[in-house]
């Protein structure tokens, strides 16, 4: 059965989820049939998990022809940059399913699909089919902000689609490139990423190329300054949007840097890494800046996540292994973190109708479960040791250490940013004198306890045997890694043959 | 394996399951009716007790061995390993963590104990234990951890514990304020120990990232690097430790249940930046550049810090101010590597410190929360035990010979007069004066003189012996902990410091009897000077003066925390509104703004072409039409 | 003798359009484009006498009876203009307008 692994994973979804849509289905029964398709994901995926044996190879693949005249394949695998993301995605949407109650069948439908598409993405390995569920992925979200979002939802939406598909079709046009020149070169048509990862590209189309896929990847990712639909469009989504497009969606794009733009351009990625680096860091803080002075706490959140955003990426420029590991650590440590709070937050709004940080406070004194769950999932946000934060983010600090004195110490600061906003809002929200606002705020009840304990539980554990999960990316990183630093050494050697007399200078 | 020890795992381990099984039953219970309090006094107290017991087991099996070879460690398991990191949950016990042991988990326990009667009747009382005990598990963690990692994650853990404890009565906004503040200047610090860790790293660590590894590749460090590392480290002591500039949240942090202040404000967390100095002996003694801007920042800071004491009247601002002022000496006693000093500095203070502040505590509680000193007086006959313990604790802390602070002080100064740092000595002697002076400025307020306040002198009262008790045990440490490192000129043998030298990288400097005895009885006379100072304004009753200058600007703390505020509280606010109201919306958005500005400009510019009759549309199509027959029918020619 | 027939062909044409385009009563620019459709036909013809095959009257044929059929639904479109708006002025249908 788990030959067809993540085919299962991918249609089971996306079938339902049609089906959902099409078919009568009561409210009721629509969230019954997600909670059990997720929950039969969530089994396969872990099952994957504990399967995967972190050799450093594609694992669980599929292989089939699809459009041969242009060498198309429907190709699936998972290896060690893509387990995590896998399981980010697979891990999280039980819980949008139990937790909110009050969504429509189509909402449902829509969320399925959602998954469905994503699985695709992070499972494909063939460029083409890669970006058929990326793009499939923008559609469900689409509809779930259109429909179900908040009030000004309508120009978010908007924002938030055109923005992404101009990015896409940047993102085509690279793509339409790599092939050609694949084909130029070795006379064959293939799409797939480890037949790429053979090319040799170089001049100036290469580079706008580059550029290009980059663009696609930072506007979805967002990297700073393709952030701006951000805001908007995390507020005004209904949360569990929210929370799929910032637990998954957006790490899909820093997934997708690593997996197809690094082995394909990885003498273009060299040259730029700094420039994407410092972009991560301005990103950081500036949107670790901006989330103090909002009001709203989804704002709030939403910015936050920006900024969390921009460490992950930033590991990704760093080429070491210490930085991408951490990176895709973080990966699932953010998912947990600020993905919950933003669960979290979805609870308070559907109980209070009110996301007014100013208007709050407390709550711990009415919901003391739910004040130490949020903390819990705040201070693993903040990286504190002991959570699923830490490691990442130290491992990120590391390596962009490694990678420049400079630019490590600004990563450094997000300790401190970060710790600002989070503790004022706990501050505002949580403690001082509980208002009339708060005063019929509910603890969580046991069905919810139930939902929200595996991922604190993962969250701790996360943080104190991180071991289980890095070892299994490690060696993939390693291979990463590897190859840049075989092609920027190849680089380097050119250059020094062009000027013999450099390394004299030295000695 | 010789030096392993397999429930070295354990002794943190303990509070921490306390900490959880408290937490868990207050979660569940504090909403509904209360679960009895002799059930989380208890649970509370079994970890603490059981890790002090284990650290004596340490203590006497590290005796057992010979001097060199003195180490015991486990290594729970892999902590995360990534290329040339590898970071092994890994706990390591030797002379100088095996004394730290002892003393926190010691103080601790005591301070539990005496929390049982100063926190009845609180209404989350099994949250405060909750907290206390992580706490010391995280202190342990820090203690023991075999590696900069690992302690980080204690130093993070008590920095936690600090943030919950002092915001710990949450109604009141200024409380969880002054914990936002701690939390976040900590942060600061943590912020420099982290860089300070990634460069150490990236120099030494591909061998191993602990302490015995670290120790062994100090040879490869280049001095500029290492000159690096120890400042960024040294940041990462000052958040912890209040130093200048970052001590700034210590005073704040008084909101907190006074034996919060008396366990983590004054004996143990506070000293973790000096331990973390100690512990990075091997790197500080490769740069003694270093060290010496850390021994000038902390004496500076016991300067800046003493003044300030002068003029408080919040008795536990007062015992504030001057453990930031004996933190300087420590400071300034492992900057001149003099790190046994130092830490035995370390080891008294928690004894005086904790005794003054749960003295202190003992008075709040029989004055119902009064905290000025002007309303006090006369209180020497109401509550005898107090304030005996207290004078101790005070001549102590003045440096009074015999008392034990006065052994541990005088080491710190002579080695400052003996490594040629005339004026980190000069500087230390004159805020020995003047310890002395606020110290007993406050015993005559508090305990002599007449009541200010009748009515509350009334009702004042001597604690239960579960409080009073903890007190006289402190008071016998702080008497007696000196001599346990009496020098030779008394006919010792500076025992600890003997016990701490295989830790530590240490070169006692020569100097004669002479210099020894002249620098201790400089410190004497400082001492006496400040006391009868004390004495004269203060024993007989005094009133509240008027702060006027120079007393004025110390009674405001020469408005420090105004100018951080101004300086970066509000422009940080200032920034993050100006981001999210102008750049946001405006700037960064700009790219997006222009596109569909381009695209509406052009909308505009055929708009023109859409006139709406249909006869025109009829023209552009019959152009339309023509102009494609006549290219058609070129191409064919 | 055929050119003569296809000049006329084009001359009828450019009528049909010329009308189309300057005309603004409804009827007027209705009649103009069954001109011009009259002139197709009438090249269809031509062509099919030069051709010497039938394939032109079939069209001829086919032209015819789709204009029988737009003229009759465009008349009743026109009428429901003239029912919405009062006239039958080209220039007060312009809707398009940008």
């Amino acid at each position: 059965m788990f030959e067809y692994a993540l085919s299962v994973m991918i249609f089971l979804p996306i079938l339902a989820g049609l089906l959902l849509l099409l078919c009568p289905v009561s409210k009721g029964a629509a969230r019954a049939i997600g909670f059990i398709i997720s929950v039969v994901i969530l089994f396969i995926g872990i099952e994957i998990f504990l399967g995967f044996s972190g050799k450093s190879g594609m694992e669980y693949v599929e292989h089939h022809s699809w459009i041969p005249s242009l060498g198309v394949n429907y190709a699936l695998g998972i290896d060690g940059i893509s387990l995590l993301v896998l399981v980010a995605a697979t891990f999280l949407f039980p819980m949008v399913f139990s937790v909110f109650k009050t969504k429509t069948k189509g909402f449902y439908g829509n969320l399925l699909l959602a998954q469905g598409a994503m699985i695709g993405a992070i499972a494909a390995t063939d460029l083409i089919l890669f970006y058929v569920f990326w793009e499939i992925m923008l559609l469900p979200i689409f509809f779930m902000i259109g429909i179900y979002g908040g009030e000004k939802r309508l120009p978010a939406t908007l924002k938030l689609t055109i923005y992404t598909i101009a990015g896409s079709l940047l993102m085509l046009a690279a793509l339409i490139y790599v092939g050609t020149s694949y084909h130029e070169q070795f006379g064959k048509w293939s799409f797939n990423i480890a037949d790429l990862s053979a090319l040799s590209l170089g001049g100036g189309f290469a580079v706008l190329a580059f550029l290009m896929f980059m663009v696609a990847f930072a506007i979805k990712i967002p990297l700073f300054p393709f952030h701006t639909w951000l805001p908007d469009g995390y507020t005004e989504a209904p949360t569990s949007a929210t929370f799929v497009l910032s637990a998954i969606m957006a790490k899909i794009g820093v997934y997708g840097v690593i997996r197809f733009v690094i082995p394909v351009f990885e003498i273009e990625f060299t040259r730029f890494a700094v420039l994407f680096s410092l972009l991560g860091v301005a990103g950081m803080m500036y949107c670790g800046l901006a989330a103090i002075a909002q009001k709203d706490m989804k704002r709030m959140l939403a910015f936050s996540s920006a900024s969390h955003m921009g460490i992950i990426a930033l590991g990704v420029f760093c080429l070491n292994v210490q930085a991408l590991a951490g990176s895709l650590f973080q990966i699932i440590a953010h998912a947990t973190s600020t993905g919950v709070l933003f669960l979290f937050v979805g609870l308070m709004e559907e109980r209070l109708e009110n996301r007014d940080i100013d208007s709050l406070g407390g709550i711990a004194y009415r919901a003391p479960v739910f004040a130490t769950f949020f903390a819990i999932a705040m201070l693993a946000s903040v990286g504190l040791p002991g959570t699923s934060g830490f490691i990442g983010e130290f491992l990120i600090i590391l390596g962009a250490i490694k990678f420049s004195s400079f630019i490590g110490f600004l990563a450094g600061t997000t300790l401190v940013i970060g710790v600002c906003y989070m503790l004022w809002m706990f501050q505002r929200v949580f403690f001082e004198k509980s208002k009339e606002s708060t005063d019929s705020f509910a603890d969580l009840t046991t069905g919810e306890i139930l939902t929200f304990v595996p991922v604190i539980l993962l969250i701790i554990g996360m943080g104190i045997f991180p071991q289980s999960f890095l070892e299994k990316i490690e060696p993939t990183a390693q291979q990463h890694i590897a190859q840049i630093s075989a092609v920027s050494q190849s680089q380097v050697a050119d250059t020094t043959v062009q000027n013999p007399g450099h390394n004299n200078h030295k000695n | 394996m010789e030096h392993s020890a397999n429930y070295l795992g354990l002794i943190p381990l303990l509070p921490l399951t306390g900490a959880l099984v408290i937490g868990l039953l207050h979660m569940m219970t504090c909403t509904g009716k209360p679960l009895p309090e002799k059930l989380y006094s208890t649970l509370a107290c079994i970890g603490p007790l059981l890790s002090f017991f284990m650290a004596l087991v340490v203590f006497f099996h590290l005796r057992d061995m010979a001097p060199e070879d003195r180490f015991l460690s486990h290594i729970a398991f892999t902590w995360f390993a990534i290329g040339d990191l590898h970071v092994d949950m890994g706990f390591l016990a030797d002379p100088l963590s095996a004394l730290m042991l002892i003393f926190v988990s010691f103080i601790g326990s005591l301070i539990h104990i005496y929390s049982i009667g100063y926190m009845a009747g609180d209404e989350n009382y099994g949250k405060f234990f909750a907290y206390l005990n992580l706490f010391l598990g995280s202190m342990l963690i820090l203690v023991l951890g075999n590696g900069p990692v690992v302690m980080f994650v204690g130093w993070e853990g008590v920095g936690l514990c600090s943030y919950l404890l002092i915001s710990f009565y949450t109604k009141d906004t200024d409380n969880v304020l002054a914990g936002n503040k701690a939390f976040i200047v900590n942060r600061i610090g943590d912020l420099g120990f982290v860089l300070g860790m990634s460069f150490l790293f990236w120099a030494i660590g591909s061998g191993g990232f602990d302490y015995l590894s670290l120790k062994e590749n100090t040879h490869l460090l280049t001095p500029g690097i290492g000159f690096a590392v120890c400042l960024l480290l040294f940041v990462g002591a000052c958040g912890k430790s209040a130093q200048i500039p970052l001590y700034v949240w210590l005073p704040d942090a008084m909101a907190g249940p006074t034996p919060v202040s008396a366990l983590i404000h004054a004996a143990t967390m506070v000293t973790a930046g000096v331990y973390m100095v100690a512990r990075f002996s091997f790197i500080y003694a490769h740069v003694p550049a270093a060290g010496t801007i850390v021994a000038w920042v902390g004496i500076l800071t016991a300067l800046l810090s003493a003044i300030f004491g002068m003029f408080q009247k919040d008795i536990k601002k007062i015992l504030a101010y001057s453990t930031v002022s004996q933190l300087g000496y420590m400071f300034a006693g492992v900057g001149l590597a003099a790190y046994s000093a130092g830490i035995f500095h370390v080891f008294t203070h928690a004894f005086f410190k904790a005794l003054l502040f749960l003295g202190a505590g003992s008075v709040i509680y029989a004055l119902h929360h009064q905290q000025d000193i002007w309303k006090m007086g006369g209180l020497k006959k109401k509550m005898p035990t107090t304030y005996a313990t207290m004078l101790i604790g005070a001549l102590a802390l003045a440096g009074c010979p015999p008392f034990s602070g006065f052994f541990s002080k005088d080491e710190i100064l002579f080695s400052a007069l003996a490594s040629g740092h005339p004026g980190i000595w000069f500087i230390g002697v004159t805020v020995a004066g003047m310890t002395a002076y606020y110290t007993f400025r406050m015993i005559f307020l508090v305990f002599h003189g007449k009541p200010r306040d009748q009515e509350a002198y009334d009702h004042a009262h001597e604690p239960p012996p579960v409080m009073t008790v903890p007190l006289i045990i402190l008071a016998a440490g702080a008497a007696f902990a000196g001599v346990l490192n009496l020098p030779g000129i008394f006919g010792g043998h500076m025992s600890v410091s003997h016990w701490l030298a295989p830790s530590l990288v240490e070169h006692h400097p020569h100097a004669s009897v002479w210099v020894e005895l002249f620098a201790m009885l400089a410190s004497i006379a400082a001492v006496v000077v400040g006391i009868t100072i004390a004495y004269k304004k203060f024993s007989q009753g005094a009133e509240e003066p008027v702060f006027t200058g120079f007393a004025k600007f110390g009674y405001h703390k020469f408005y420090v925390d105004e100018i951080y505020n101004a300086v970066f509280v509000q422009p940080y606010k200032a920034i993050g509104s100006l981001i999210s109201r102008i750049f946001e919306p405006n700037v960064t958005d700009i790219h997006v703004k222009l596109s569909t500005w381009i695209y509406k400009k052009c909308g505009k510019g055929f708009k023109v072409l859409q006139v709406g009759y249909v006869r025109v549309y009829a023209i552009y199509m019959v152009i339309g039409l023509s102009l494609m027959s006549f290219f058609l029918s070129q191409s064919i020619n | 003798m055929i050119h003569d027939y296809l000049i006329l062909s084009v001359i009828l044409f450019c009528l049909g359009i010329l009308g189309v385009i300057t005309r603004r009563n409804v009827f007027t620019v209705f009649m103009s484009i069954e001109l011009m459709l009259n002139a197709a036909n009438l090249a269809f013809i031509v062509f099919s006498r030069v051709h010497e095959s039938m394939d032109g009257h079939v069209l001829a044929m086919m032209v015819m009876a789709v204009a029988a059929a737009e003229a009759a639904l465009a008349l009743a479109v026109v009428i429901l203009l003239h029912k919405h708006k009062g006239k039958l002025d080209t220039n007060v249908f312009s809707l398009l307008k940008g």
